[in-house]
């Protein structure tokens, strides 16, 4: 178990430095240049001041050596388009409110899409059934930019339950968890619902009814724990991307998260920026994913978590 | 069991209810305190240091935290701001200041012509990086600081004692005063800048000494600026305080308007504009800008003046103003928008109109054009824009105007914004759109953008006229002989027609009723000193 642990650590660590490496050279290949702007073209003087202050005046290879000897310091850099910032402080201001909605945003989408998943399985071809199914279906078809302007104007204008926009209070957080949940829920709905129908099938469930168990206790016990693997390594990735923050929705809401920077920064050429967000989040999805593993086994104790090594 | 949790529902939707309906009234009483006003800045001001920024929204909030030499009046003209004397030699070539005594910084401590000195070297030293410091080049010796060629003693700005700042440029400058308005040009602190190199990124260290502090920077959310009490014409302000929010979606700035949770927001959608015609609250104000598209003059078929000019006459631009951009754009014939005064009146009053629109002259323009070039059928013609429905829109309607009026068919293509930087800069293109705008109001700093070796002119376009007329009237300091150059010079960049106007920018606000005297500028964006709550 420990040996599988460094083992799996060493890979986490080897994933997030070829990703780095291969973002690193897809970014450098777009055109574009970072200090290009819609006013003046900047005179070439200029331009060799600015390259040289952030070392853009080198050849690619010494420019790698020198953001991978910063990187393993944890130094991400500063932001070529906002250069009093560091990316450091962009991710460390950023990500917590990400996180925030992000980690809302999947306990809906957990939740009510695991209920409602179950719920129509086991009134399998029901109205019930038909109604939860729709549901998800408009779920997963309407875009989260439509979505949210919707959610304004009926919850925060029309009805002034919550705030229009921007960071503060929880009750700003409420409108864009909802918005930003929709669609995983759905997708987790559908998830659940085909699951749950094969468990359901099994023998140990017969066994279970048989035995007179209550259906409350079937489905808890016997019926949900089993359906839900399958979701759970689904749900891995969409958590990681939830919680580094969505572009869309923190648009539209003022959000002050990082998943702004996500798409800015490409649009910008901001190399430390695209590079930094980039780590984060491969940083955030293995250990996600590491996470989601050692899940595994509290859920189903039959998983054991060896390597290949510990086997022999 | 059932009846528990049914109850537990109920309790916590009311109590959900209840947070709403109190948080609600907490906001409305924010905005009802005095004196105290939010506006819409729309996304994170990159920078705020006054050698860094580059961009309007930091030079917005920029000009609110400082003050240079000179600053603007209500009406955006240029008068005496931190200084309270200039002495100007005769061939304007050497300006000596004198610094108000009352000047302070926002500390309290006082504002001296040497921190005005280290601003100035500051941006230009090559170590800062400043990509602004190519606007202080007027000052001598200041393109080899910057080059590294020469030490920063040698730069034209020396404080000769704490009043006195004298600057010597290399040669006059028509519009130095309202260059000096310019961030570029504000003084900072320079304990404040060297104890922490960051000092611009935070309320704790930040120093400025204009008619505002700041007070809080809440990064990707807002920027909270208040009343300077140290600043020398506090009286003249009334507002406590401003906060710079950061709601960059349109849709939802404009329910928060709507909400009376912002009282001014601007780049209002177009469909926001038609419901508000009749509003007084929506604002268009006119821009120092000009919307175009260049041609490549050295691909085919633009190659030809007179092609380059039938496409440029075949426009309808009244149709674009009105029905497509719809923000009060007036339609551009010339490069240089209204708005820069002379001694007698508007430059553009003082121009003939250099063509007008007509479709059947487009037409013979265009076969003669052809003829000339030896050509039965026209190579086929591709526009190309940045990405962006208003961009789009635009280029649509060219498209159908030019179908329509020359029977040429145009092919549209549009690139994400750096790359098109990059291919423009290429001249990988035919016809590109272009937005042009001046940060003084002055006809060279739109005209120059022509010059042969200017690195803005991507249409390969080169006059030797009209490069000897542009650098003879920077150096012109004979006022009204400078004007009569420079119109010389517009008419033959009009004549010669390497781009077609299409119109001259405008900005569209909204404001609530509730404030009063904010000082709308044709370049800038409004400044807010003098603006009052009722």
């Amino acid at each position: 178990m420990n040996i599988y642990i460094v083992k799996r650590i060493f890979t986490m660590l080897l994933t997030i430095w070829a990703i780095a490496t291969l973002t690193f050279i897809i970014m450098k290949c777009i055109p574009g240049d970072p200090f290009a702007s819609d006013s003046r073209a900047l005179p070439e003087e200029v331009l060799q001041n600015v390259r040289a202050k952030y070392n853009l005046d080198k050849p690619v290879p010494v420019q790698y050596a020198l953001y991978m000897k910063d990187m393993l310091s944890f130094d991400l850099g500063v932001s070529l388009n906002s250069e009093t910032r560091t990316v450091n402080e962009i991710i460390k201001q950023g990500a917590p409110v990400s996180a925030i909605i992000g980690l809302q945003a999947m306990i809906i989408a957990a939740i009510f899409g695991v209920i409602l998943g179950s719920v129509s399985a086991l009134n399998h071809r029901k109205f019930i059934d038909y109604f939860a199914t729709t549901i998800a279906i408009i779920g997963i078809s309407i875009p989260n930019f439509i979505l949210a302007p919707f959610l304004i104007k009926y919850f925060a204008v029309d009805m002034p339950l919550f705030p229009v926009a921007r960071w503060g209070t929880w009750m700003h957080s409420v409108l864009p968890s909802i918005a930003l949940a929709v669609t995983p829920l759905a997708i987790i709905a559908r998830f659940m619902r085909s699951s749950m129908l094969e468990v359901l099938k099994q023998d140990y469930i017969m066994t279970a009814n048989s035995k007179g168990l209550s259906k409350y206790k079937i489905v808890w016990s016997h019926g949900i724990r089993n359906a839900i693997l399958p979701v759970v390594s689904f749900i891995g990735p969409l958590f990681a991307s939830l919680i580094t923050g969505t572009f869309v929705i923190e648009q539209i809401f003022a959000i002050p998260g990082i998943g702004r920077y996500f798409v800015e920064s490409v649009f910008n050429r901001d190399y430390p920026v695209i590079m930094g967000t980039t780590i984060f989040f491969s940083a955030v999805l293995v250990f996600v994913l590491f996470i989601i593993d050692m899940s595994y086994r509290l859920i189903d104790p039959r998983i054991k978590l060896t390597s290949e090594g510990d086997g022999k | 069991m059932k009846k528990k949790s049914t109850a537990l529902v109920v309790l916590l939707f009311s109590i959900l209810l209840l947070a709403a309906c109190s948080s609600g009234e907490d906001s409305k009483k924010e905005s009802q305190n005095d004196q105290s006003i939010t506006v819409n800045v729309m996304t994170e001001p990159p920078s705020l240091d006054p050698a860094l920024a580059t961009d309007n929204k930091s030079g917005w909030i920029l000009d609110h935290l400082f003050e240079g030499l000179y600053m603007r009046d209500k009406d955006g003209q240029p008068v005496l701001g931190a200084a309270e004397d200039v002495d100007i030699s005769e061939d304007r070539t050497v300006y000596t200041f004198t610094i108000r005594d009352d000047a302070k910084w926002a500390d309290g401590s006082p504002l001296t012509a040497g921190d005005f000195e280290y601003a100035w070297k500051r941006v230009l030293n090559p170590e800062t990086g400043s990509k602004m410091a190519f606007y202080l080049y007027y000052i001598k010796n200041a393109k080899a600081y910057n080059n590294g060629e020469v030490e920063a003693d040698e730069v034209g700005v020396e404080a000769k004692d704490d009043k006195t700042l004298v600057v010597e440029l290399d040669s006059p400058v028509g519009y130095f005063e309202e260059m000096l308005t310019f961030w570029s040009y504000y003084p900072v602190k320079q304990d404040a800048v060297e104890k922490d190199k960051n000092w611009s990124a935070n309320a704790d260290t930040y120093v400025g000494n204009g008619p505002f502090s700041l007070a809080k920077w809440k990064h990707d959310d807002s920027v909270l600026v208040e009343k300077n009490d140290e600043y020398f014409a506090s009286d003249e302000v009334t507002l406590k305080e401003i906060e710079f929010a950061m709601v960059d979606d349109a849709n939802t700035y404009q329910q928060m308007f709507n909400a009376g949770e912002f009282d001014m927001i601007m780049e209002i959608p177009s469909s926001m504009i038609e419901t508000m015609k009749d509003d007084d609250r929506l604002k268009t104000e006119p821009y120092f800008g000009t919307y175009m598209y260049m041609f490549n003059v050295e691909k085919e078929p633009f190659t030809n003046a007179k092609i380059r000019r039938a496409f440029a006459m075949s426009l309808n631009r009244e149709e674009l103003t009105k029905y497509i951009t719809k923000a009060g754009e007036e339609p551009a014939f010339a490069m240089i928008p209204p708005g820069v005064t002379t001694d007698s009146g508007d430059f553009r009053d003082g121009a003939e109109p250099y063509f007008e629109e007509n479709a059947a002259q487009a037409k013979v323009l265009l076969e003669e054009g052809m003829k000339e070039e030896g050509w039965n059928t026209l190579p086929t013609v591709e526009l190309i824009y940045n990405t962006d429905e208003n961009h789009k829109s635009i280029a649509e309607a060219v498209q159908e105007m030019i179908r329509k009026n020359l029977d040429v068919e145009v092919k549209l293509l549009n690139q994400e914004w750096k790359t098109f930087l990059d291919t423009t800069a290429q001249g990988n293109y035919q016809i590109a759109r272009l937005g042009w705008t001046g940060i003084v109001l002055d006809p060279v700093v739109m005209l120059d953008a022509y010059l042969g070796d200017s690195p803005d002119n991507e249409t390969n376009w080169l006059n030797e006229d009209f490069d000897r007329l542009i650098e003879e009237a920077k150096v012109e300091s004979d006022l009204e002989k400078r004007i009569k150059m420079l119109h010389e010079a517009e008419s033959i960049l009009m004549q010669e027609m390497p781009f077609i106007p299409v119109y001259y920018y405008s900005k569209t606000y909204l404001t609530q009723d509730r404030i009063e005297d904010v000082a709308y500028y044709r370049n800038i964006y409004p400044n807010l000193k003098w603006v009052k709550v009722k």
